[in-house]
């Protein structure tokens, strides 16, 4: 039986994208953020390893985060598939537009949940025993994956839209740094932050994926959980229709 | 800058779009037909402007023209990649502004600019292979045909990055007969390969079209579109200005001869004009700088006229040959009146 056309692109992006160095920045970065910080600061709060350690903490987080990887994995598709000519040249192979962009976002999808489970799996190592059910994991991945989708769709829409390497490269550092540190995956929302901080916080749609990654992890989902996750998700959609949009409209090739 | 003595240049004198039949078929049905095809990216200016023609299964159809010309716009507009403006295009009878997929699943495309995966050459054209849903032990025989076709196999483990640009060349256009195909578009594709690469290419065209292919071809290398195409199509400014077989484009001159001649430049200015003045008004004549190119019935009795000039003016001539029309004549003669009608120079 004929391998379907989205299948096919899947399978390519994930071929070409898993070179050492792309896998160092996906799970090691992550995994040193954990490692690093999570030891580190533990340090600073006193206490072991136990669960309510800041690397128990942060672990969730940290998955969290990989939503935020997952995304700049598929802007950096599109980014390269434009800048060496391979986008051109699938458009102009039996594939479709829409199976091409399809095909970048699940694959975004895949990283982002795969890059999740090695993270929940180097948590559980560090951590020992954690008290995550079904309903956990779910709502973990669940949360993750909308996140890679949402910020799949950033990060293409970004990719579509820039005309330079630095352009794009300049974009995706500050963006990852924003998302990441104002957000809750290195430390809890308080009411002792700057205002500024605190709305920056309350908008960034990390922020909600963390909480739910977390509540799922300590086992204690809330309601709250569900409407971050419905907000989260109609951002979402714009957020993708936009990048459609722009996708669309871009040039196939920067030549 | 170029110039054109006499009130007939060398183009004026021989229309080629008057006597070239711009939509004829030679044998066999047409897999691609355009009919006033345009197309404009801004809105303002035709990238495309009423380009006419057809294209026979299993022939070769050169298109011939400088940057900007409009060569990769038609072929883009033919592979699917824009849609044209106006006008009526098939390819495979089909059309490519809502029926690109059917289009595409049937034809091969060697693209301009440089494409390639972060992997190695046969990681290159075995994925590409997948692509295309050519089984593994296909795939597997081509890609080892083909590493040995295109001289591939010491670098057949680097990866694209580690590649000069001629083996990045090599790949883009071995990879492309990983697959089956009616009609293959290739954009300059002989851009960065070697002498002997670029005839490796071209006998492999050859090779395809022999068992029934029929290719697209763009180039600006006149040697080329020569040895390969069946008919040529001289484009400018989105337009065909010429469209024929090679053989009846250069016919077109077959009775005349060339003369190029170049004058020291010190004398230029003395010996051009009655060089001019010698052959007449109506003389096929064409000047860059101090460089001269005549088309000639009865060279004897120009190079009687010439030495004579030369006598006469004192002048010293650095370069002087006598030769067969090219297909670069054709190309040449066919542009310049263009130009002349626009006014530039």
């Amino acid at each position: 039986m004929a391998v379907p056309n989205l299948v096919r692109l899947i399978y390519r992006n994930t071929r070409v994208n898993t070179d050492p160095a792309s896998l160092v920045i996906l799970l090691g970065l992550p995994a040193m953020y954990l490692v690093f910080f999570g030891f580190g600061f533990q340090s600073l709060t006193g206490g072991g390893a136990g669960p309510n350690s800041y690397l128990s903490f942060l672990a969730p987080g940290i998955m969290a985060f990989q939503a935020v990887m997952a995304g700049t994995v598929g802007g950096s598709m599109l980014w390269a598939d434009r800048r060496w000519g391979m986008l051109a040249q699938l458009l102009v192979g039996p594939f479709t537009r829409f199976e091409y962009l399809f095909g970048i976002m699940l694959t975004s999808l895949l990283f982002g949940l795969v890059g999740a489970a090695v993270m929940l799996a180097i948590a559980i190592a560090l951590l020992g025993a954690t008290p995550v059910g079904l309903l956990g994991v779910l709502a973990i991945f669940g949360a993750i994956a909308l996140g890679s989708i949402f910020f799949g769709s950033m990060m293409l829409l970004i990719s579509a839209l820039v005309k330079s390497n630095n352009a794009y490269n300049s974009i995706q550092v500050l963006l990852i740094f924003f998302v990441n540190f104002a957000s809750t995956v290195f430390y809890p929302f308080s009411a002792a932050l700057p205002l500024a901080l605190r709305v920056l916080f309350s908008i960034n749609p990390l922020t909600y994926i963390a909480d739910t990654a977390r509540n799922g992890y300590r086992a204690t989902l809330a309601p709250i959980n569900g409407y971050e996750m419905l907000v989260l998700a109609v951002e979402t959609a714009v957020v993708l229709f936009l990048a459609i949009r722009a996708y669309l409209r871009s040039d196939v090739s920067l030549e | 800058m170029n110039a054109s003595f006499g009130g007939r240049g060398l183009g004026t004198g021989a229309n080629l779009g008057d006597v070239a039949l711009p939509g004829t078929v030679p044998n066999g049905e047409p897999v691609i037909s355009a009919d006033g095809v345009r197309h404009t990216y801004d809105g303002k200016h035709f990238a495309l402007d009423g380009v006419s023609f057809s294209v026979a299964r299993g022939e070769v159809f050169g298109l011939l023209g400088r940057n900007g010309a409009g060569k990769s716009t038609l072929i883009k507009a033919m592979t699917t990649l824009i849609q044209p403006t106006s006008g009526t295009l098939r390819v495979l009878g089909h059309d490519p502004r809502h029926e690109g997929r059917r289009i595409r699943e049937r034809i091969g495309v060697v693209q301009q600019s440089e494409s390639f995966e972060f992997t190695t050459v046969e990681g290159n054209l075995d994925l590409y292979g997948f692509l295309w849903r050519v089984p593994k032990p296909e795939r597997t025989r081509r890609r080892e045909e083909l590493i040995d076709r295109f001289g591939l196999s010491d670098c057949r483990r680097r990866r694209s990055f580690d590649l000069s640009g001629g083996q990045k060349r090599r790949v883009q256009v071995a990879r492309e007969f990983m697959h089956d195909m009616e009609i293959l578009f290739l954009d300059e594709p002989t851009v960065g390969l070697d002498v002997l690469m670029r005839r490796v290419l071209l006998d492999s065209i050859r090779a395809e079209v022999r068992r029934g292919l029929t290719v697209v071809f763009t180039t600006h290398n006149l040697e080329e579109a020569d040895y390969l195409c069946d008919r040529i199509a001289v484009i400018d400014q989105g337009r065909i200005l010429a469209l024929d077989t090679v053989a009846n484009l250069k016919r077109l001159y077959s009775g005349k001869r060339t003369i190029d001649l170049t004058v020291a430049a010190a004398d230029a200015e003395r010996f051009l004009p009655a060089l001019t003045a010698a052959f007449g008004p109506s003389s096929q004549i064409t000047t860059d700088g101090r460089s001269v190119v005549l088309l000639v019935d009865d060279p004897k009795a120009a190079l009687a006229t010439i030495v004579e000039l030369v006598q006469r003016t004192g002048a010293q001539l650095e370069w002087f040959t006598v030769r067969q029309n090219t297909l670069e004549d054709v190309f040449l003669r066919s542009i310049r009146p263009e130009e002349e009608n626009r006014g530039r120079p």
